[in-house]
C-alpha cells in the first residue's frame, strides 16, 4: 500500500479551506514575518485582489473570534471538478498543521485529532474491491470507498444515456424530414424513372441509384454536421467556461463519435432512399408514365 | 376558393409528403416542448417539494444552504421565533450519522438519522403505520424510509436497535431500542438512501450525548396573514445574524447555481429543434412549391391574386406545422417519462425529484415557438410563388 494522505477541509465564512499533508511540502519554507504559506484560487483571488506575496487574515467562524494571518505562496487553477462545476470555487489550500490550529476548538483536544478523509494510494489499484471490506471491518464505523465510480452509481453514465436518448429522438426527425425529401425527389423524376425503365433499365438497377444517392446526401449532411460540431466546438466550449468560470471541457468532438454519426447516417440514408423510390417502382411500368 | 381550402386540397394531393412532414414536425416538436418543460422542471418540482414540508422559512449555519453546520443555541432560536407574531410553528432538525440492526440480525452501518422536534408532516410521506406524532408513549419511535425497510426486512411495530455518533465522534455506547412507528418516503431523500426519522429527543438518546446538540436546520411556517417575507424579515430583527431564507430564496439560490446546466442544455437543444424544425418545413415547403411552379402560375393565371397564393402556402406550412406541433404534445408526455426516468436514475437525486414538469407556461412558449416557425418557413416559398413570372412560368413548365 503506498503512503496514506489525511486531507481535511472546513468551511470558514464563504472560503472552503483544504488541507492535505504532503511530504513534498512538509517542510515549506515560512516568510520573514513567520506567516504560512497558503496558495488561493484563480477565482477567490479575483474575488479578493489577492497576488502572490500578499498577507491574508482567515477565520473560522463568522465572527473572527478565530483567525489568524497567512502569506498567500501562490495563486492556482483548481482542478476542473463535473460534478461541482456550477459552484464557484473560492478555495484555499494550506498545510494540515496550519488548519487544525485554526479550526480546531481548544477545549476539545480530540477535535485535533479528526480529519475529514484519508485518501489511500494502493499499491496495486486491482486490490481496491478487496481492501475495502477489509478496512471497513477492521475499523467500525469508518466509511471507505473506492474513488473510482460503477457505471450505475455514476451521474455522467446517466447524462451519456440522456444524451443518447435524444440523439435518437432528434435521428427520427432527421430520418422523417429524409424520407420526406426523397419522396418529393422521387415523385419530381417520376417521367425520367418512366422513360429509363421503357428503355429497359431494370428496378434493381434504378433502386440501386436511388440507394446511392440517399447514401450520398445522408453521408454528405453526416460529414457537414461533423465538421459544423468541428467548427463549433470551441464555441460552445468558451460560452460555458465563461459562464461558469471554469476549465472544463463541455463538448469534444472525438473521432469515434464522428465515425458513429457516419455509420449511423448511411444505412439511414439506403433505408429513406429505398422506401420512398418503392411507391413509384413498384408500379406498372405505364402507370408511371401516366398511360 | 379560400387559400385554406386550396392548402387543404394540395396536402391532400401530397398526402405521402404531408404525412411524412407532419411526422418530422411531430418528432421535433415533441423534442422541443420536452426542453421546454425540463427548463423549469426542477425548479417547479423543487419548489414543490420545499412547499409541501409546510415549512416557508429555512435557518440555516454558518455553512449556508450547501453546506450542512449546527446553528449555535438553536433551541435559544427556536423559542424566540416560537414567540413571534409573524411564525405559526416552528421545528428543529438535527441529522446524525448512525447505525441501526433488526431483531434479525440483519443491520444497515451508515443511515442518516434525522431528528424532528415536534411532526414535521411534509418532510416524509407515510406509506404504511402512522406518524411520530400518533404513536404516544413511545420512547423511541421511528419513521425508517422504504428502501431501508425493504433491505432490513421490516414493518411497523417491529422493533429496531439504533445508536447514533455525531460527526467526528467514536461512539461505544450501547444501541437505544426504537420501535417502528411507520414507513416513509422522505421528500429530500435519495431512492437508495439509508433514512431513518425520530423526535429530537429519541435522537439525543440515540447519540448517548452529555447535553442534545444543536439543530442543523430551522424550519418556521409563517402566518398565512403575515407571509414568509415578514416573517424572514422579523427572525433577522430579532435575532441579527442568522441565515434565514424564505423558500422563494432558496429556490432562487438553486436556480443560479444547481440548476443552471439542464436550464442551458434546454436552452441549447430547444434553439436547435427550433431551426431544425424551420429548416424542415421551409425546404418541404420550397422543393414543393419548385415542383407545382406550373401549377401555381395556372392558378395565377384563372384570377387568383398573388395575396391568396401567399395565403395558401402560408396555410399549407400552418397544416404541417400545427398538425405536427399538436401531435408533438401527448409524444413529448411520453417521451418526457422515458426521460425523466432516465435521468432520475442519478446518484443521491431525491427520489421525489423531477425533471420534466408541465405547467401552462411550456404550453404558450411551444405554440409561440411553432407560430413563428410556421411563418418564418412560409416566408421564402411565399415570396418565390407571388413573384412568379406567370406566362414565362407556364409556357417553361405546361407547354415545355
Amino acid at each position: 500500500m503506498a503512503p496514506m494522505r489525511p486531507t481535511s477541509c472546513a468551511p470558514a465564512a464563504v472560503v472552503v479551506l483544504c488541507a492535505t499533508v504532503l511530504a513534498a511540502h512538509a517542510q515549506a519554507p515560512k516568510d520573514d514575518g513567520g506567516a504560512p504559506a497558503i496558495l488561493v484560487s484563480r477565482q477567490l483571488a479575483a474575488r479578493a485582489h489577492l497576488a502572490a506575496g500578499d498577507l491574508v487574515t482567515l477565520g473560522s467562524d463568522p465572527q473572527g473570534s478565530r483567525r489568524a494571518t497567512f502569506r498567500v505562496a501562490g495563486i492556482y487553477e483548481p482542478t476542473p471538478d463535473p460534478m461541482r462545476f456550477t459552484a464557484t470555487r473560492l478555495e484555499a489550500r494550506m498545510h494540515l498543521p496550519d488548519l487544525v490550529d485554526l479550526v480546531a476548538d481548544p477545549a476539545d483536544p480530540a477535535s485535533r485529532e479528526a480529519v475529514t478523509s484519508i485518501n489511500v494510494r494502493l499499491t496495486d489499484p486491482a486490490d481496491a474491491a478487496a481492501f475495502v471490506p477489509q478496512l471497513s471491518a477492521r475499523t467500525p464505523g469508518i466509511a471507505a470507498r473506492p474513488t473510482s465510480r460503477a457505471r450505475d452509481d455514476d451521474p455522467f453514465a446517466v447524462l451519456d444515456r440522456f444524451h443518447v436518448a435524444i440523439s435518437a429522438v432528434t435521428m427520427a426527425g432527421g430520418t422523417a424530414f429524409l424520407l420526406a425529401l426523397m419522396v418529393i425527389r422521387a415523385e419530381e423524376r417520376r417521367e425520367t424513372v418512366g422513360i429509363l425503365r421503357l428503355l429497359g433499365i431494370s428496378r434493381r438497377t434504378l433502386l440501386l441509384t436511388v440507394a446511392i444517392e440517399g447514401v450520398a446526401i445522408a453521408a454528405l449532411g453526416a460529414v457537414f454536421g461533423i465538421l459544423l460540431a468541428f467548427a463549433t466546438e470551441g464555441l460552445v466550449n468558451r460560452i460555458f467556461q465563461a459562464r461558469y468560470d471554469t476549465a472544463l471541457v463541455f463538448v469534444r468532438v472525438t473521432p469515434s463519435i464522428a465515425a458513429r454519426s457516419v455509420l449511423i447516417a448511411a444505412p439511414l440514408g439506403i433505408v429513406a432512399g429505398i422506401a420512398a423510390s418503392w411507391t413509384l417502382l413498384g408500379r406498372d411500368v405505364l402507370s408511371i408514365v401516366r398511360r | 376558393m379560400s387559400a385554406l381550402h386550396l392548402a387543404w386540397r394540395t396536402v391532400r394531393r401530397y398526402r405521402a409528403q404531408t404525412l411524412l412532414a407532419i411526422a418530422g414536425v411531430a418528432v421535433i416538436g415533441a423534442l422541443l416542448f420536452d426542453m421546454l418543460l425540463l427548463s423549469r422542471g426542477l425548479l417547479l418540482s423543487f419548489a414543490d417539494l420545499l412547499e409541501r414540508a409546510g415549512y416557508d422559512v429555512r435557518i440555516v449555519g454558518g455553512g449556508g444552504m450547501t453546506l450542512r453546520m449546527p446553528i449555535p443555541d438553536s433551541a435559544a432560536i427556536a423559542g424566540t421565533l416560537r414567540g413571534l407574531p409573524e411564525i405559526e410553528k416552528v421545528a428543529l432538525v438535527r441529522i446524525l450519522p448512525a447505525r441501526i440492526a433488526a431483531r434479525s440480525g440483519a443491520s444497515a452501518p451508515s443511515v442518516a438519522l434525522i431528528g424532528v422536534s415536534g411532526a414535521a408532516s411534509g418532510v416524509w410521506t407515510i406509506v404504511s403505520g402512522v406518524d411520530l406524532d400518533r404513536a404516544p408513549g413511545e420512547p423511541c419511535p421511528v419513521i425508517v424510509g422504504r428502501s431501508l425497510a425493504a433491505a432490513l426486512g421490516v414493518a411497523p411495530d417491529d422493533e429496531v436497535r439504533i445508536n447514533a455518533e455525531p460527526a467526528g465522534v467514536r461512539s461505544a455506547m450501547p444501541p437505544i431500542a426504537c420501535r417502528i412507528a411507520g414507513i416513509g418516503r422522505f421528500a429530500f431523500g435519495g431512492a437508495g438512501d439509508d433514512t431513518v426519522a425520530t423526535t429530537l429527543e429519541a435522537l439525543h438518546r440515540a447519540s448517548g450525548e452529555d447535553r442534545p446538540g444543536d439543530a442543523d436546520l430551522i424550519l418556521a411556517a409563517s402566518r398565512s396573514d403575515a407571509g414568509s417575507g415578514a416573517a424572514v424579515a422579523a427572525i433577522q430583527r430579532a435575532r441579527p445574524g442568522l441565515a434565514v431564507y424564505s423558500n422563494d430564496e432558496v429556490i432562487e439560490q438553486f436556480n443560479r447555481n444547481g440548476f443552471a446546466y439542464f436550464r442551458q442544455i434546454s436552452l441549447v437543444l430547444s434553439s436547435l429543434t427550433m431551426v431544425f424544425a424551420f429548416l424542415l418545413v421551409a425546404t418541404l415547403l420550397t422543393v414543393s412549391v419548385n415542383q407545382r411552379l406550373g401549377e401555381i402560375a395556372a392558378l395565377r393565371a384563372i384570377g387568383i391574386g398573388r395575396r391568396r397564393v401567399a395565403a395558401m402556402l402560408l396555410w399549407e406550412s400552418a397544416l404541417l406545422v400545427g398538425v405536427g406541433g399538436l401531435l408533438a404534445l401527448p409524444l413529448g408526455e411520453l417521451l418526457a417519462l422515458e426521460l425523466d426516468r432516465i435521468l432520475r436514475q442519478m446518484p443521491g437525486l431525491p427520489e421525489q425529484l423531477h425533471f420534466f414538469v408541465f405547467e401552462p407556461r411550456a404550453l404558450a412558449v411551444h405554440a409561440a415557438v411553432l407560430v413563428v416557425t410556421a411563418v418564418a418557413a412560409a416566408a421564402y416559398p411565399m415570396w418565390v410563388a407571388s413573384r412568379l413570372p406567370i406566362a414565362a412560368t407556364l409556357r417553361r413548365e405546361v407547354v415545355g
